[in-house]
Order: C-alpha cells, then sequence, then structure tokens
C-alpha cells in the first residue's frame, strides 16, 4: 500500500469560505500578472507564489478539519479513473492507497468548492485566464440548490434542469443516466461532439449554446430554449466549469503512478518548513540559503500540480476557443438544388460514399447505418480498453460498473436515410462533421477530401432521406463498392 | 492535416523549445561522451498462444487475410528463441531522467527518418512506434480498402479518414508518459500500440526481443520497461539488474561503445 501520509477529515466549506483567500474569490489573491486580456499570459513559477501560498493554506485547512458535520451535496470522486489507472500500473490485487482519494478531494475542493459553494479557480486574481473562459456570477446562479429570489431570478439552475441525467459532478451518471439510449454526456472526458472546432479543440461557447437551446434530435437531450438567455449563459459556463474540474481531477489521478511510496501529490510538510522559514523575521545567512533551497523545491512541486495541470491543461485551452473555429468555404454553386449540375454533383457525392469517403463501411450500404456496428465511443473505450476487459462480457468489467461506470453499448453509426442530424442538419453542420469527424466517436475526420468533395458528400447526404437514389445519373463505382 | 495551437500554446512551445536548446547547449558541452544501450527481452515461461484476430465474416476478409490465412493477434509476439517483440524501453524522466541532455542526432528537423503507421492488409505496420513531439508522422494506407486511423494516448488524439492508397500526415504536441493506442475503427480487430514522448531515449524491442539506444549521455539512468499487455515490466528478471515497480532499472551508461543490459527474462503469468 502507497500514499500520502496526511490527516483524514472531512470537507467543511463553510470553513475555507472564512479563509481570507477563498471568502472572496476574486479580490482576494494578489494579481500580480502583469500582462493584459487576450495576450499569452502563462504564470511564470513565481507569479504563482502567492496564489500557491493561499491555496496550500486552505489546503492544509481542509486536511485537518474533523469530521461532525452532515455534509452538503458533493462532487463524487471518479471511481472509474482512479480504478483505471490501479489496473493500468499496478500489479493484480494492489491498490493505491485510499488516502490518495482524500487528498484528490481535498485539492479539488480547495480549488472549485462544492456544488452548493463553487469557486472559480482564479488563483491569479484577476487577471486569472480562467476569468476570460467563465464568470463566477454565471457558476453561481448555475450551481447551488433550486431556488428563485424576490426578483424572480432563478438559482441552481444546473440541479432544476441537468443533474437528474448529467449528474451533480457532471459525470453523465445522474439518477435517470442508466435507463437513457444514449446516456447522457459525462463532461470529464472534455470531449464535445457537436461543434465547429477540430478534435482535441474545445467547444465555442456558440457551438454548447446551440446544443442547449436545440437540444439533440433523437437523443433525451431536450431543447432548453424557453430559457432566457442569462441563464443558458450560465449553463454554458458551468458545464466549461464542470469540464475543467472533471479534467484535472483526471489528470491528478494520472500523477499518481508517477508517485514514489507516501509521496504527496501536494507536499504539504515541505509548504509547512517554506512558510515557516519565510517567516523568520531576521534570518542568519544558514536560514536565507535554506530557504531559498526550500523555496525552490516547493514553488517545483506545486508547479506540476497546479500550474501545468490545471492552469497549462485544463483551462489553458479553453481560452480563445473561438479562434480555432473550422473555416467553412462556400460551397460550389452546383450544390444548390436548382443548378442544373446538381445531379450530377450528388452522384460525385454517392461515389465518395462508396470510395474515397470510406462512408458504407460504418452507414451502410444504403446508409442506414448498418455497417460497422461493434465500435464504442470514447467514453466506453476510455476504461474498456483496460488489458483484461473484454465489453462483451460483463464479467470482465464488473469491478468498473461497481465503481459507477455504466454498462458499455456499441455505438450505432447514423441512419442516413431518416433525416435527422443529432448535431443539426443545416448543411454547414453536416459539412462540419464530415470535415471534422466527431469527437468521441469512431467517425474520423477527412482531410485527404477537398472541400469540394466534401460538399458532394454533404448533397449526398441530404439527398439521401428523399430522393431516389435510382434516378442518379450512372457513375463508375468501384468493383468493390458494387461487391458490398 | 494540421493540428493548429492557440496562440497562447504557440508562444509556450516557443518558450519551452527555446529552454530545451539552451539546457542542450549548456548540458552538450558538459556531457562526459555518449554511449549506446542494448540488451534483449525473453519470455520465460509458455509462450501464451494468442487467439486469431475477430474478422469473422466482415465484408474486407478478403482483403484482410494474411498469406490466404485469418491474422493472429499480434498484442504478443514471440519468436522461436523466446524473443519478446514491442517491449518499449524509455528513459525514465522522473527527476534525474527530466534533464538529460539530448544528442544532436535526434535532432526533430531531421527529415530523413520520416516515421510512418501504414495501413497493410488490415494490420497497422509498424505494429509499435515512438514518436517524439513535434515530430511528423505519416499515416498511410496501402490497402485496396478504406481505414481510419485513430490514434488515442493519454494527451494525444486524432482520427483521420483514410481512403485506400492515400495517407495524410499528423503531428502531436504533446508528451506523454506510457503508450497509446492505434485502432482502426473499420476494421476492429486492429490495434497498434505508439508512444509519443519529448525525450527521446527510447527503443522498441525488434523480433528478436533485441533492443539498441544509440548515443545515450554517458552516466547512470533509470530505464523503463513497459509492454502494452503487462503494463510496466517489474517481473523482470535479470542477474544484474533490479527492477522497481516502474518496470525501471538502473542503468550504467559507459562513454566507451557499448553497455549491454544482457537478457531479461519475463515470465509469461505476468502478462495481464
Amino acid at each position: 500500500m502507497i500514499g500520502p501520509r496526511i490527516a483524514k477529515g472531512c470537507f467543511n466549506i463553510a470553513y475555507l469560505r472564512s479563509l481570507p483567500c477563498f471568502g472572496n474569490r476574486l479580490s482576494c489573491l494578489p494579481a500580480e500578472n502583469s500582462s493584459t486580456k487576450h495576450t499569452p499570459n502563462h504564470p511564470a513559477k513565481r507569479t504563482l507564489k502567492h496564489a500557491i501560498a493561499k491555496l496550500v493554506f486552505a489546503l492544509t485547512a481542509l486536511m485537518t478539519l474533523g469530521c461532525g458535520e452532515t455534509l452538503p451535496p458533493a462532487y463524487k470522486l471518479n471511481s472509474v479513473e482512479f480504478l483505471r489507472q490501479e489496473k493500468l500500473f499496478l500489479g493484480s490485487g494492489e491498490h493505491f492507497d485510499d488516502a490518495y482519494k482524500q487528498e484528490i478531494g481535498s485539492i479539488l475542493t480547495a480549488l472549485f468548492g462544492t456544488p452548493n459553494e463553487p469557486l472559480v479557480p482564479a488563483l491569479l486574481g484577476e487577471d486569472d485566464p480562467v476569468l476570460e473562459v467563465m464568470r463566477p456570477e454565471n457558476i453561481n446562479m448555475a450551481a447551488g440548490p433550486v431556488s428563485l429570489d424576490y426578483h424572480g431570478k432563478g438559482g441552481g439552475l444546473y440541479r432544476q434542469h441537468c443533474s437528474h441525467c448529467h449528474g451533480i459532478t457532471g459525470d453523465g451518471n445522474g439518477p435517470t443516466a442508466a435507463a437513457l439510449n444514449p446516456y447522457p454526456r459525462d463532461f470529464r472526458l472534455a470531449k464535445f461532439k457537436y461543434k465547429s472546432t477540430p478534435l482535441r479543440s474545445v467547444p465555442r461557447d456558440h457551438d454548447l449554446t446551440k446544443v442547449l437551446v436545440n437540444g439533440v434530435p433523437g437523443t433525451s437531450m431536450p431543447s432548453f430554449g424557453t430559457l432566457p438567455d442569462g441563464e443558458i449563459a450560465a449553463l454554458v459556463d458551468y458545464v466549461k466549469f464542470l469540464t475543467i474540474r472533471g479534467q484535472y481531477e483526471r489528470y491528478l489521478m494520472a500523477e499518481l503512478s508517477n508517485l514514489d511510496d507516501g509521496e504527496p501529490l501536494i507536499d504539504l510538510k515541505l509548504a509547512q518548513k517554506y512558510h515557516q522559514l519565510a517567516a523568520i523575521e531576521q534570518p542568519t545567512e544558514q536560514q536565507e540559503e535554506e530557504l531559498e533551497e526550500v523555496e525552490e523545491q516547493h514553488l517545483d512541486s506545486m508547479w506540476g500540480v497546479v500550474g501545468e495541470r490545471l492552469m497549462e491543461d485544463a483551462i489553458e485551452r479553453w481560452v480563445d476557443a473561438d479562434d480555432n473555429e473550422t473555416e467553412i468555404p462556400e460551397a460550389p454553386d452546383a450544390f444548390d438544388s436548382g443548378h442544373d449540375g446538381h445531379r450530377d454533383f450528388v452522384a460525385t457525392g454517392r461515389e465518395l460514399f462508396y470510395t474515397r469517403g470510406n462512408c458504407a463501411q460504418c452507414h451502410g450500404d444504403t446508409g442506414v447505418g448498418n455497417g460497422q456496428i461493434e465500435s464504442f465511443d470514447d467514453w466506453a473505450n476510455d476504461w474498456i480498453k483496460t488489458p483484461g476487459v473484454n465489453p462483451f462480457n460483463p464479467k470482465t468489467y464488473k469491478t468498473f460498473t461497481e465503481a459507477g461506470a455504466l454498462p458499455p453499448r456499441p455505438i450505432k453509426p447514423r441512419n442516413l436515410t431518416e433525416g435527422r442530424y443529432r448535431g443539426g442538419g443545416q448543411p454547414e453542420e453536416i459539412f462540419l462533421r464530415i470535415t471534422n469527424g466527431i469527437e468521441g466517436t469512431p467517425m474520423p475526420a477527412t482531410p485527404a477530401l477537398t472541400s469540394d468533395e466534401v460538399w458532394a458528400l454533404v448533397a449526398y447526404v441530404k439527398f439521401l432521406p428523399y430522393g431516389d437514389v435510382n434516378e442518379l445519373p450512372d457513375r463508375q463505382i468501384n468493383e468493390k463498392a458494387i461487391a458490398r | 492535416m494540421k493540428f493548429y495551437l492557440p496562440a497562447i500554446q504557440q508562444m509556450l512551445v516557443i518558450a519551452i523549445c527555446g529552454l530545451f536548446v539552451c539546457c542542450c547547449a549548456t548540458a552538450v558541452d558538459a556531457q562526459d561522451g555518449w554511449g549506446t544501450l542494448k540488451g534483449q527481452v525473453v519470455i520465460s515461461g509458455d509462450a501464451p498462444e494468442m487467439p486469431l484476430e475477430k474478422v469473422d465474416d466482415h465484408p474486407d476478409k478478403s482483403i484482410c487475410l494474411v498469406d490466404g490465412e485469418l491474422p493472429k493477434d499480434d498484442n504478443i509476439v514471440v519468436d522461436e528463441n523466446g524473443g519478446l517483440r514491442d517491449v518499449f524501453v524509455m528513459m525514465y524522466v522522473k527527476g534525474k531522467g527530466a534533464d538529460a541532455p539530448i544528442h544532436e542526432s535526434y535532432s526533430k528537423d531531421d527529415e530523413e527518418k520520416e516515421l510512418s503507421i501504414d495501413n497493410v492488409k488490415c494490420r497497422f505496420v509498424p505494429h509499435a512506434l515512438f514518436v517524439q513531439t513535434g515530430k511528423s508522422v505519416l499515416l498511410k494506407n496501402s490497402d485496396t480498402v478504406g481505414h481510419n486511423c485513430q490514434v488515442t494516448t493519454f494527451n494525444n488524439e486524432c482520427n483521420v479518414n483514410l481512403p485506400a492508397g492515400d495517407s495524410v500526415p499528423v503531428k502531436f504536441e504533446k508528451s506523454d508518459k506510457i503508450p497509446g493506442i492505434v485502432n482502426c475503427k473499420m476494421h476492429e480487430w486492429m490495434d497498434g500500440v505508439v508512444l509519443i514522448r519529448d525525450n527521446p531515449y527510447v527503443a522498441i524491442t525488434d523480433g528478436e526481443g533485441k533492443f539498441e539506444i544509440k548515443n545515450v549521455p554517458a552516466g547512470e539512468w533509470e530505464f523503463q520497461f513497459w509492454h502494452k499487455k503487462s503494463g510496466y515490466m517489474k517481473k523482470l528478471e535479470s542477474g544484474t539488474y533490479k527492477f522497481g515497480r516502474k518496470g525501471q532499472a538502473e542503468v550504467k551508461i559507459s562513454n566507451e561503445g557499448e553497455t549491454d543490459m544482457g537478457q531479461l527474462e519475463f515470465p509469461t503469468k505476468a502478462f495481464k
């Protein structure tokens, strides 16, 4: 058994709030980073010094608190990822020390608060890039218990509209989740399907807003179009909040296998030693030297966990998300159904469907979605690829379902003859799906096709539900496609 | 295919590269020679019998046969002498290894050593690959059927459609700790393995289980051993070296000629 030796305790957010740093989430921290918005403002290690000091203070408080009070709603630990890390890196029957769960919980609470009292992790104060990603007032409006104030302004929007499916943690595992097909989205993987940015780029606010307003046709996700714009914006920010929190949690868990026996993620003893040394008013030369050394070590250890993993990896990618928008070139004239060359253009799309587009392999020869049907999406792949797990044999993944994973289901390629499109049926939306692929699914991007070819595929996809393919001009389709 | 980086990340990459160059420059001056690390991984116990790939009655079956027969699962490949293929031998980058000087032969601009993952008869060739971050990898398809090539590691990802006979270059920017997987979603049995990492001191064992890493800075370093079906190979046995929990062993690289770790035995019952 390995793990950090830390005191066990319970979270007490009221106490945390009373701390000078976290009580007021914005004004508490020195804004040392002088760079302005929209310029690269990676905090140098030393810029973080004060922020880290406050964080350590809060952490120390959290970890030494006693139990006793009734606990308010809490974010759930990602037990599936914890188990996966154990299976990947430890021998069979070995486990990470439970103290790590406690430590990860404490770090997350110190940074992100609780469902009733969330914190925006703006460690750098008013200039923190996270404030470009989400507005604290939006987070407050979306989180917390359902409420209505004197002016009729709603609070607790997420719990009112989202949590029964997506779960209070955004783990896609609310009370109704197991009964839905497809399962509700788990935000913690930081993957989103219907967006105007390429794979591995986060969605723009515009994309998330569209999903909330339009819903996702063909799934249990309804339209929330009747909500006022301000409430939609609050929910979009809270989805980003839960995503960043969930991804950061996964990063923390990925660090566990890097640690030596008994080594904690954040070395509070080192931090305390540093603060003791720093507090000496008239240090001797030796003490000064020691302080310098300890400071370096302390900043190094905090930099990895807070600077790199939280600020650079989990938050930074959301800043300027709009810059990653995929450009949609104008469709050729023949895309217009009134154009003389339109039928020929659709026939080109059909040819590509069977040949270089590789569409028929999954969507089936007639486009009804009966091609390759044994694939899984990334939310399942995330853990079913663990050695020893066979997604078709429940016995092999019992430990995962016990840890909270929903039983894996193969993902179905879309039936293109229905005329119902989850990411929207506008030609531009279908263009984006084909060009960028659909993140988290087997649907690949198509860098080998020109934009005109993609437009031809869009024309064919739009033609499929309503047109008669036999009326299209004959084309030479390769033998294999005909044989299939 | 181009992976766009947000401006901030680009700045960071530039900053890191700059830092890197500085480090190298100073470190190389101070570096006391370079050596080669070699060795061989063999199994002890019976070689596991690998099942046939689950091709079933896939429409592309005729193209996916190897020598007219259904291929065997190639995740554990052992030759007649017990040599274990596709073991990743990686410098341990925690602690000292993080600052290891990088030899000039590992320059990322070297376009002659172009890396590729080909699709041949519905198999990834090579099955296992190491890619340094920032280096271009050509995803190829030599088959007459379409494939897609989906690379999924903890920190990197891509998923591109590969028409028959076509190719697409990709780059990966973030360093991983352990290898990830390469999949084709049109042929579910296809599964390769790829390591994307900044530190270039990595080798993958060949068909005889042999590995060689050239131009390793002389001195003491830890090297990790990892295989897809066992994870970190902490059960490796050797008369000379002791392997830790993370499959790592300390090796002293001599600046004169080769440092041979000899035969390292891996008990087959340790496969997961």
